[in-house]
């Protein structure tokens, strides 16, 4: 049984070069950042770090050196999704030898797999190492990936080292019966919030963060955990208005839109890769502007 | 998606109702008797049960009582029992959405005359309307009408993307300003807060009613109440959820959260077919349910009893009428 508790996760963005090769050097930078701002942990690369543009050479690089350049401040969770429960397996494997602190993973997207195929990948992929394992939700439902209460209880069930669940699905329902059903089996099953509406997953019995904003608000971030650690909900109200908002704002632009802020913000990250296409003008100085225009991020760190 | 709001547009000014919606509401369901015709003296009943047992207002006919199985005649007869039933103690809801726009005005016309205190309506049924067809629709309903009217959000039963998104809202809120509130049947965190940080902004009296009981998640972000699933079962557990939320006891309110969600999955296998079901082992047969819905079976009603008395419901929530 597993008693890993992530807290606030921060999920850093790939940089690319313009030739579309990883920028390891700016890489260590971000990373700094987001140690230098409050992450207790890190996972990579999360969707945010453009996980489905990278090949199998540079998922594993990327896990490998983010381990490296942390040198265990703080745990790293590795996020090894793959729509083949093989290719899973041996890249979990991998990040264990490479010194992660745990092991993520959503269903398989692209297949549409029947539910007991799902349970069946997840549990494969879990098993594959003695790392707790927490279960992301896919932040694209209709890809094949679609994930139930009744297959997470599923593995639940089979799984020794299952931690949690990771949503990103904000479905009141999911999210109520997941951390019900999953604590009457393990009593330490944890929900965590994998978007950055901490405040409804907090509610509902959530007890942590994967929060993609932190690229950009940190500090935002920081307090709305806080509060919701301290179930001060009611009073997270207006922070969690402003995240949203701010999260709209980005929304738009895909991945371009949360390198676009980054770079309003003082950090340069360059574009995403392709297929995913910079945003460019005139959105991207209209998305600088209204970045620039949030009274709610005047405190939040500029440049690294 | 959502425009981002900087600053609030200014809306007309609220037609501010006599009534402040809070807490878990009530929605009867429609009882009928074993010919299938409407039993209005089993709906006082029913309606009677629910204001007795703290109900802060009622609501009625929503899906849950069968509404699009009903006739107008039957509607607006059940409208005047409820309306006379409920005497002024709590606020009276009548939902007015139907298949054709033309019914709906003329259940808002009755309801009105009936002496409602205001209305539900819901984004056109059957037809994928365009955001722009939902916002002439909603105007031309509640212009018709002096009630303060209410909108029912939901993309489940309407078809993603037929939904009330955060700008139909804002142009509502600017347009009528008889428009107090949603049902928000989205149960969604992010759809939720579209709504809610640009309605509760622009019009902060703005009610944000849950459809169901999946309240917990959204209470601390301003929904005010719910329009209950298992009041007719469970009204004890959901007096004691909406206490818990008011005092911020998120404990408490977990657990009732989650044993409300465990009814739900019980209830909604056909639903209200179950919910019907489970009242026969709580003294409260409402009888059978119209088709193509099934009324639930002797071994449905008994697997449901089975669970009500495993949920520790049957012994601590009131029996009969």
């Amino acid at each position: 049984m597993s008693t890993f508790k992530p807290g606030l996760v921060h999920t850093p963005v790939t940089p690319f070069k313009t030739d579309q090769s990883i920028d390891f050097g700016l890489y260590a930078k971000i990373l700094e950042f987001h140690l230098k701002n409050g992450a207790d942990s890190i996972a990579v690369p999360m969707q945010q770090a453009e996980d489905v543009s990278l090949t199998e050479v540079e998922l594993r690089k990327v896990i490998e050196f983010a381990i490296r350049q942390v040198k265990g401040r703080v745990p790293v969770i590795a996020h090894v999704s793959d729509p083949g429960t093989g290719i899973a397996v041996e890249r979990a494997r991998f990040a264990e030898q490479a010194g992660a602190s745990a092991i993520a993973s959503h269903p398989p997207y692209f297949w549409h797999p029947r539910p007991a195929m799902v349970v069946e990948h997840l549990v494969q992929v879990g098993s594959a190492t003695r790392l707790p394992f927490f279960i992301c939700t896919p932040v694209v439902e209709d890809a094949g990936t679609h994930l139930t209460g009744e297959m997470v209880l599923e593995v639940v069930k089979r799984l020794d080292n299952i931690a949690g669940v990771v949503d990103s699905s904000m479905r009141f329902v999911f999210m109520a019966e997941t951390v019900s059903n999953g604590r009457e089996i393990r009593p330490d099953f944890q929900l965590l919030s994998g978007t950055d509406f901490m405040v409804p997953n907090a509610a509902v019995g959530g007890t942590g963060v994967f929060s993609p904003l932190s690229s950009v608000a940190p500090k935002l971030a920081r307090q709305i955990y806080e509060l919701c650690r301290k179930q001060q909900l009611v009073q997270a109200r207006k922070m969690q208005e402003d995240m949203a908002e701010l999260h709209h704002m980005i929304k738009k632009g895909g991945r371009a839109g949360l390198k676009t802020a980054m770079r309003a913000m003082g950090r340069e990250c360059g574009e995403p890769r392709l297929p995913a296409l910079s945003l460019g003008e005139p959105a991207m100085s209209q998305l600088a502007a209204r970045v620039a225009a949030c009274s709610y991020l005047s405190a939040e760190p500029r440049g690294w | 998606m959502s425009t981002v709001l900087t600053e609030a547009p200014v809306a007309k000014p609220q037609k501010k109702p006599a009534f402040v919606l809070k807490g878990v509401m009530q929605a009867p369901v429609t009882p009928l008797h074993d010919d299938f015709s409407v039993d209005y003296e089993g709906l006082a009943k029913m309606v009677n049960f629910h204001v007795v047992n703290g109900a802060p207002a009622i609501a009625w006919p929503h899906h849950k009582a069968e509404s699009p199985n009903l006739t107008m005649e039957e509607r607006k007869k059940g409208a005047e029992v409820l309306i006379k039933t409920v005497a002024r103690r709590v606020p009276v809801s009548i939902f007015v959405g139907s298949l054709s726009e033309e019914d709906s005005l003329d259940l808002a016309r009755h309801a009105q005359k009936a002496g409602a205190d205001m209305l539900l309506t819901i984004s056109p049924y059957c037809r994928r309307p365009t955001q722009e067809e939902i916002f002439h629709s909603i105007v031309r309903i509640g212009t018709h009408t002096d009630l303060p009217v209410l909108t029912y959000n939901s993309p489940w039963r309407n078809g993603e993307g037929v939904e009330f998104t955060s700008e139909l809202v804002q142009r509502l809120i600017e347009r009528l300003p008889n428009y107090i509130g949603m049902k928000d049947a989205s149960f969604h965190s992010e759809k939720f807060m579209e709504i809610s940080r640009v309605a509760l902004r622009m019009r902060p009296g703005f009610s944000i009613i849950m459809g169901l009981e999946h309240l917990l998640a959204s209470y601390p972000l301003g929904a005010c109440g719910s329009f209950s699933s298992c009041g007719a079962i469970a009204p004890n557990l959901c007096n004691r959820f909406f206490a818990a939320l008011e005092a911020h006891d998120w404990e408490t309110a977990r657990q009732c959260q989650y044993k409300i969600t465990k009814l739900y999955r019980l209830f909604k296998d056909q639903y209200p077919s179950s919910l019907k079901g489970a009242m026969i082992s709580m003294g409260r047969n409402a009888g059978p349910i119209r088709p193509p819905l099934p009324t639930a079976s002797k071994e449905r009603v008994e697997f449901l009893c089975r669970q009500l008395e495993e949920l520790d419901v049957i012994n601590t929530e009131p029996h009969g009428w």
